[in-house]
């Protein structure tokens, strides 16, 4: 496949434009932006997940009781869609069970649990000094090994991004560094400290996907990033391009419509508009694996709240504890009213602090009743319409919000509940404090369980039928074999004497549903010609 | 670590409902104090009534409902609708035509359709509009400023005469004898052409216009425009506070000037007005701003709201001119009411990848 709406765009200027609706919260970076990144000490134990991104697929190449190495592959992706993971320190494996980890849809994953013993003692890296005379393929590979997935929150394997992008054709590569979402700030801390780094990544990422043009888009509102970024760039072909500061610009497809004013089709990826996305992180990470031959062992993390004493971003290892982290700034736990993982807009609650950091994991929130205050009570919504203003996706979600209590599922699809990219704009700006994405989240579950539930049903009902056919067969013949002679009775389907299989069953069944409907179409429709010039006509009875 | 339970995103903005409520009545204020100034303390007797009615009709309902009263009254929704609904019933009106037209607007217009939100029509519009049908004489007999009474007293609103007036008006119970009746009440009947002036009944206005009053220029017109100019500025703080989008009142005062304008011939006997007759001399204002901009029973969309604007101004002009109506904006903005669910699903915006707005899925197969 390749792209058809975007054929024109090298030569085209690209310019700035506006996102479909937004908000402009708070954004409470600067408390965090204070210091300068910072490496951190050795956790006493790393609990590393062996999927990082849901649906992938990987398998442990260590054994509990192994003795590990830095940078050691742990494990190797049994199919594209998984990503390896390295020990981002030395130390021995403890186990190899089932820990919670937050975001993953049971709260619980199969991790590695490695000991670490304090030495830190690493296998050789090969760093890379000629990187820029690599060719997309060699890029390619470097990046498979080093096991990196998408620092921006999906977590999805970046080779294999590259390898469908190389198959789409990619006429533009996007750097996202529009980190919209209050509280993060990974990507303003790292642009503002190792632009060079991540420009390197990017001319990397833009060599492994045949990519004519790239753009680094990023926010107004940062600028101590933004001049980094500028003197970086000063030789580079790599575009820079300014955003406005609206929550949220940052998503995938709104960053699409910002830099390009394209919207990626509905139930399409921005590859099929010849766009490839990445996250500036990952772009770090590409410079990590490539020039330095590290593979992807640490992230950097925002740690913020007012429930910490020191608010940082730390360059945090994978499978650090978040509670280790956040003892590290001074949490003080008399203040501390909870946690959550993400912005404070699409985060997640953490359930305990126990569970590790992840590849995706890119800000840890101590809040305090100052940060999230207690919500107050839900009440009607007036249907102010506030949240159709401010719709991402240009939603009616005052409308899916009462279909959603109807549980009114045609309308719901109808009013596109699939579209919704659950940005919480809608939920943010709410004087009835309904917690919308909530009810579009569990309408969304409804949907899908039902649809499972039918597929079902027609599994069973199609087994079911099956099952009377065969007996009836192993009737019929049986009695075919008693009297030979005897007629065979009238048919229930046409079949010829051999025993069919269900697959076969169930074609051949809606084969004669789709003849029995026509024949019945046909008979209706010469009924209506008859009847026409004499009375008005009845409606046609179906006669089976 | 105390952990609880947040239903995400954690942050919001700051305004809430029960504040979007106060800032609406806040937004009357101007309104309200230039009708005071003219008419007198019945009207606020109204707006007290009316809020008091309202709040134990709403509590009232809610006790029914098998819900607690006191988080939902908290909201301040009830008393919105009252004070929209004083404002449009005379000054001066007895005590039991402001309760009978609240408890309609609260119990049935609203909580018999499920309460705030649910509520298809605008309460404070069919509490009114069941008063008009139901006591057509008192609501169309409104005090005359600066009038004077039959027996020569001197009436204005703000002298002591004026409030005891206001007072016996609202409380006819409180009247010792029937000699202070007969004259009051004969009093108050001078005022009919006023309304039917401010109805924007046309016969009134062409009377008074052939006869060479000048009814603008007469304290009561002017006191209709200035209540008007009251009601515009408090609607645009509502528009400045973000409150309310413009799409409903501009789209309501474009429609009434225009077809005004259109319809305008200076010197023929045609019954219609001049726009600015339309647009000052009239509850056009309060009606654009206050009544019509109603979330709950207005149209939602973008465009559906331009729509409905352009109903209601439509409807405005046509029942002012051609019906046989007095009052144009109740029925006008229930008419929109009317048609606010099928513009919203007529006028659903483009969503974000798709070519076009979505229809409905072609009905489920049902002829199978």
């Amino acid at each position: 496949m390749s792209s058809t709406n975007f054929l024109h765009l090298p030569r085209q200027q690209l310019r700035r434009r506006k996102i479909f609706g937004g908000i402009k919260p708070a954004p409470h970076k600067a408390a965090s932006l204070r210091s300068r990144i910072m490496p951190m000490p050795l956790p006493p134990q790393l609990i590393l997940p062996i999927n990082q991104y849901h649906g992938t697929n990987s398998s442990p190449l260590v054994k509990v009781g192994d003795a590990v190495l830095k940078y050691q592959a742990l494990t190797e992706k049994l199919d594209h869609t998984g990503a390896a993971l390295h020990a981002p320190t030395s130390g021995r494996i403890t186990a190899i069970c089932s820990a919670p980890i937050a975001g993953h849809p049971d709260n619980a994953a199969l991790c590695i649990h490695l000991q670490c013993d304090g030495d830190d003692n690493s296998l050789e890296l090969q760093p890379c000094l000629n990187h820029d005379q690599l060719t997309g393929f060699e890029v390619l590979r470097k990046i498979d090994a080093a096991g990196i997935v998408g620092m921006g929150g999906a977590g999805f394997p970046t080779a294999h991004k590259l390898r469908l992008a190389i198959e789409h054709g990619t006429e533009l590569l996007i750097i996202n560094a529009a980190e919209c979402e209050p509280y993060i700030s990974t990507d303003e801390a790292l642009l503002r400290e190792r632009a060079r780094e991540v420009v390197i990544g990017a001319e990397l990422l833009r060599t492994a996907c045949h990519a004519p043009r790239c753009v680094i888009a990023i926010e107004e509102d940062k600028p101590a990033a933004i001049a980094a970024l500028r003197s970086a760039l000063a030789h580079s072909p790599i575009e820079l391009m300014l955003l406005h500061s609206t929550y949220p610009t940052g998503g995938e497809k709104q960053i699409v419509q910002a830099v390009t004013g394209l919207e990626v089709p509905v139930g399409q990826y921005p590859l099929n508009l010849g766009i490839l996305l990445h996250n500036a992180g990952t772009a770090y990470a590409v410079y990590q694996a490539v020039a330095e031959g590290k593979p992807s062992i640490s992230r950097i993390i925002t740690l913020t709240g007012r429930a910490l004493q020191t608010p940082k971003n730390f360059e945090a290892l994978i499978g650090t504890p978040v509670a280790f982290l956040l003892k590290l700034c001074g949490v003080q736990e008399q203040h501390h009213l909870t946690t959550v993982m993400g912005g404070s807009l699409m985060g997640l609650q953490l359930a305990h602090t126990e569970a590790p950091v992840t590849k995706t994991t890119n800000c840890l929130i101590a809040a305090t009743v100052e940060d999230f205050p207690q919500p107050e009570p839900e009440l009607a919504c007036i249907r102010c319409g506030f949240c159709a203003e401010v719709c991402p996706a240009r939603l009616l979600p005052q409308q899916l919000y009462s279909f959603a209590r109807t549980h009114n599922h045609t309308q719901l699809q109808s009013y596109g509940l699939d579209d919704c990219i659950e940005c919480g704009a809608c939920a943010y700006v709410c004087p009835s404090n309904i917690p919308l994405v909530q009810y579009y989240v569990a309408a969304k579950q409804e949907l899908r369980t039902l649809s499972v539930a039918r597929e079902q049903s027609e599994h069973w009902q199609t087994r079911f039928q099956f099952h009377q056919y065969r007996t009836k067969q192993e009737k019929d013949s049986a009695r075919e074999r008693r009297i030979p002679t005897a007629l065979s009775p009238v048919e229930l389907l046409p079949t010829d004497s051999s025993p069919i299989t269900s697959v076969q069953f169930s074609r051949q069944l809606a084969q004669q549903e789709i003849a029995d409907a026509v024949a019945r179409a046909n008979a209706k429709r010469s009924s209506r010609l008859a009847t026409d010039t004499q009375m008005p006509q009845h409606p046609a009875k179906d006669k089976e | 670590m105390a952990m609880r339970y947040l239903a995400g995103p954690q942050q919001h903005a700051s305004i809430a409902t029960n504040q979007i409520m106060l800032q609406v009545i806040y937004a009357c204020a101007p309104g309200i104090a230039i009708a005071i100034w003219y008419f007198g303390f019945g009207i606020l007797l109204n707006i007290l009534l009316a809020s008091l009615f309202a709040v134990a009709f709403e509590a009232l309902a809610l006790r029914l409902r098998g819900l607690s009263p006191a988080p939902q009254l908290r909201d301040n929704s009830v008393l919105v609708t009252a004070v929209l609904f004083a404002l449009t019933i005379p000054p001066g009106s007895p005590w039991w035509l402001v309760g009978s037209g609240i408890g309609f607007a609260v119990l049935i217009a609203k909580h018999a359709f499920g309460g705030l939100g649910q509520n298809p029509f605008n309460p404070a519009m069919c509490g009114y509009l069941v008063l008009l049908l139901a006591f057509p004489l008192d609501m169309t007999t409104w005090h005359v400023p600066n009038a004077q009474l039959l027996d020569g007293q001197s009436f204005t609103p703000f002298s002591w005469n004026g409030l005891r007036q206001s007072l016996l008006a609202s409380f006819p119970f409180l009247i010792g004898s029937e000699s202070t009746l007969v004259p009051y009440i004969d009093g108050l009947a001078l005022a009919t052409p006023l309304i039917e002036f401010k109805m924007a009944g046309t016969s009134a206005i062409l009377t008074a216009l052939d006869t060479n009053a000048a009814v603008l220029g007469k304290a009561a017109g002017t006191g209709w425009e200035l209540m008007n100019i009251g009601y515009l500025i408090g609607g645009l703080y509502l528009l400045y506070r973000r409150i309310i989008s413009w799409h409903i009142p501009v789209s309501i005062i474009v429609t009434v000037s225009a077809i005004s304008a259109l319809f305008y011939a200076p010197n023929s006997f045609a019954i219609y007005g001049t726009p600015y007759l339309h647009l000052l001399g009239s509850a056009t204002m309060l009606g654009a701003f206050f009544i019509a901009t109603d979330p709950v029973s207005a149209a939602t969309t973008t465009r559906g709201k331009l729509v409905y604007g352009l109903l209601i101004g439509c409807s405005i002009y046509s029942i002012r001119v051609w019906g046989s109506y007095l009052d144009s904006v109740a029925i006008a903005v229930l008419f929109g009411n009317f048609c606010a669910p099928l513009l919203d699903h007529l006028c659903r915006p483009r969503i974000y990848g798709h070519r076009k707005s979505r229809s409905l899925p072609a009905m489920q197969e049902q002829d199978r």
